[in-house]
């Protein structure tokens, strides 16, 4: 756990996005791997940092008073639950197919990592 | 001799070790019982789980008690959930016989890209009624199952079976410790409360199948809560999150939305009391009393409205009066549907735990009457009429309505209802374990030792300096072994029997590997709009794997003109049908698919010697018991 909450730290802070570009990456990982690979354990491998880069901005975001389990916890909660809003929306204006899938994950990485910006600077100043 | 610290924390270590060891001998033996054709999970569960499942739970509960990092205990429990929510997952090949193949069903028409604007390929009816389609849950769940199927590149089966008991699971745990965190602060109640959500039938049943309604119910759970959290405090994003949460479990289904949405204004009304009763406490009480009234009628008069969207015709009616006798009614009153074929054992485990509840939470809020300024009295006035409002509810749904079973079954408020029990019946039991080894150390002799964990321990020896009499020592003996052996049996053995009340122990023939087999193969070699006569069964099958109403591949059973042509080319099996059924899908080839299972063995013979005569075979599976015949226009 000590491992972990250094980890969430390290993400949390973002230096020079770093980890949103990171979060960019997997989403273009996952992007090729579904259009031409679809190996199973990549896909679990990019989903996993995916969702620890994302659920630990979230996390951060909006918890940041709980203990480190409970930050992860919400934050991959929150995480599933503005992916399923996302992807709700894509499905009821068109459809969701791989590059709209696409363009889901890239606006839930972009709203997690501003969602953990903004606290960062409040909690700056 | 009394166990060192260090010795204790070697036995917890071994403890856990071993813990892990027999849930993942569980997990094996769990995939073992995979079968391609059975009825029932009992049929064929490993005769070796239960024994194992019973043994892990004996070794949890102990570790729950003890001061370990509560993150552990947490992921002990969460190993724990999924394990005895992925039955049906894991079991059958493609999951329980319910609602949860037709959810798969939509969910592959997105994953397929065979639809546009949600999963409903009903025809555009009415503003309204689109409304509510897009907002009902089928398209929520559906673009989660999508997007992590596209994310792990597996197919969406796989990840809508396991999407409920996963995140059920996960989250349903740590929504019950929190809850009762809210309730008592302390952590090992709190845990053991996240255990005991699995002692409710109802809920393990929603947590072991992919509806949009289990994700609403997670969403509902979290929002109760936010709620509590909300009554005593002033935190912008916990308000924000509460409204969240809420919203969620009514993008997910409509009932947990609405019953989310009831508690909600239960909330405001209940903090609203708290400021108001200072300054004018009679007003405070009368908007209080109305606005738990509307709460209770929210959501039978939100299902009278629901006509508005064109869905269903639900309305009020005294008819159950005067159509059931009056033992019936009254039964209905006090059980609900328990009253029609359920056996004692199964009645007993399902009200069970709401009764503890029920009583427990009666003889807190005495406590509480006498002590006004106690820190969890609004908490505990709060969930008291919110269980009073969902049994309510309830009771007015099953006795004063007609037309909610077309929505969904009356009993699902059950699991609303659990989840408010949960906590007060961890509470119970804490609290009986809590006074037993009160009274044990009170009046433990000098040699009779109780260490700071609260683990009782005996030494074995009589002591010499002191006669103890026969009679307390056999009664301390007594009371001991039930504080410390007993209760983790006695909690074990209800969580393990629970499992089965929450997975029927009478069911058809679930989908077989054979059926789901038949309906892959002619969508792999079929290259062309092509439509299928077949039984109910084969239809859901045929769904789950091109999708619930495509219209390229049509599977023809629901309606009255699918379920006359299957009759048909039963009783006398002919191209004619055939022909009819391409006429009215607009094809120019058709499927008969007949099994043996689902005939019976002399129809099945009968049809498939009949059939060989006049129409091709194309494809038989299972050993001979399932036969595919085809035929093409022209």
């Amino acid at each position: 756990m000590f491992q972990l909450s250094k980890v969430e730290t390290l993400i949390a802070q973002d230096q020079k996005f770093l980890f949103t570009l990171a979060s960019y990456v997997t989403i273009l990982v996952i992007y090729i791997n579904l259009n031409a690979f679809q190996y199973a354990v990549l896909g679990i491998v990019a989903s996993i940092l995916y969702f620890l880069i994302n659920g630990i901005f979230l996390g951060h975001a909006f918890f940041d008073k709980e203990d480190t389990f409970f930050r992860l916890m919400f934050g991959g909660l929150l995480l599933i639950m503005l992916l399923g809003f996302v992807g709700w929306l894509a499905v009821i204006i068109y459809n969701l197919d791989a590059t709209r899938f696409t363009v889901v994950l890239f606006v839930v990485t972009t709203i997690c990592s501003l969602s953990n910006r903004k606290v960062k600077y409040r909690n700056a100043t | 001799m009394p166990l060192s610290e260090q010795g204790r924390r070697r036995l917890l270590r071994c403890s856990e070790i071993l813990y892990l060891f027999l849930i993942a001998f569980s997990f094996y033996l769990l995939i073992l019982s995979r079968t391609g054709e059975a009825r029932t999970v009992w049929e064929v569960l490993h005769p070796a789980f239960i024994p194992v499942l019973f043994v892990a739970s004996s070794i949890l509960i102990p570790i729950l008690l003890t001061s370990e990092k509560t993150a552990y205990k947490l992921l002990f429990i969460i190993v724990h959930s999924i394990l005895i929510h992925s039955f049906f997952s894991v079991i059958f090949p493609a999951g329980d016989l319910s609602g949860q193949q037709g959810a798969l069903g939509k969910t592959r028409l997105i994953y397929d890209n065979v639809v546009l604007h949600g999963a409903d390929p009903l025809p555009f009816r009415a503003l309204q009624s689109e409304i509510f389609k897009r907002f009902g849950g089928a398209n929520f769940q559906a673009s989660l199952s999508v997007i992590f199927a596209r994310m792990l590149s597996i197919d969406v089966i796989w990840v809508h079976l396991f999407l409920v008991p996963v995140l059920w699971g996960v989250f349903v745990p740590i929504a019950a410790f929190l809850t009762t965190k809210a309730l008592s602060e302390d952590d090992k109640v709190s845990v053991l409360s996240g255990l005991l959500i699995s002692v409710f039938p109802y809920a393990t049943y929603f947590g072991a199948i992919s509806v949009p309604q289990s994700l609403g119910y997670i969403f509902f759970f979290y929002s109760l809560y936010f709620m509590l959290k909300y009554l005593t405090s002033n935190d912008s994003k916990t308000t924000a999150l509460m409204l969240a949460f809420s919203f969620f479990a009514l993008l997910a289904h409509y009932l947990t939305g609405v019953m989310a949405f009831s508690l909600l204004f239960l909330t405001i009304a209940f903090k609203a009391y708290a400021s108001e009763k200072k300054t004018s406490s009679k007003i405070a009480r009368l908007t209080l009393a109305i606005s738990i009234i509307i709460s209770a009628i929210l959501l039978p008069l939100s299902l009278i409205y629901l006509r508005f969207f064109g869905a269903f015709q639900i309305f009020f009616t005294l008819d159950k009066f005067y159509e059931l006798p009056r033992g019936d009614i009254i039964g209905l009153f006090l059980l609900g549907e328990l009253i029609h074929g359920f056996d004692f054992k199964t009645i007993l485990l399902i009200v069970i735990g709401p009764a503890i509840a029920l009583l427990w939470m009666m003889y807190l809020l005495y406590r509480f009457k006498r002590n006004s300024t106690a820190k969890f009295r609004v908490h505990m006035y709060f969930l008291f009429t919110a269980f009073l409002i969902i049994l309510i509810d309830y009771r007015i749904l099953k006795v004063f309505m007609k037309g909610v079973e077309e929505l969904f079954n009356e009993e699902r408020l059950w699991v609303f209802r659990d989840f408010i029990a949960a906590p007060f019946v961890a509470l119970a039991i804490f609290a009986g374990i809590s006074s037993l080894k009160a009274f044990l150390k009170a009046r433990s002799p000098p040699n009779l030792s109780i260490d700071s964990s609260k683990t009782i321990r005996a030494c074995s020896k009589v002591p010499s300096k002191r006669v103890v009499p026969r009679v307390f020592g056999l009664l301390f003996t007594g009371l001991l072994f039930t504080s410390t052996v007993f209760f983790p049996l006695l909690l074990a053995g209800w969580m393990t029997t629970s499992l089965s009340a929450a997975y029927p122990q009478v069911a058809p023939l679930q989908t077989t590997w054979y059926e789901l087999e038949a309906v892959k193969y002619i969508e792999e070699k079929t290259n062309e709009k092509y439509v299928v006569i077949c039984d109910v069964w084969i239809m859901y099958a045929g769904e789950m794997i091109v999708g619930f109403g495509n219209p390229s591949a049509y599977y023809f059973e629901s309606s009255k003109t699918g379920h006359d042509l299957l009759v048909n080319m039963t009783r006398e099996p002919s191209p004619q049908w055939m022909l009819s059924a391409m006429n009215y899908t607009n094809t120019t080839v058709a499927y008969f698919i007949v099994s043996e299972p689902r005939l019976g063995t002399d129809a099945f013979n009968n049809v498939v010697s009949k059939a060989r005569d006049t129409l091709t075979v194309f494809h038989v599976t299972g050993d001979g018991k399932l036969y595919v015949f085809s035929y093409r226009k022209g």
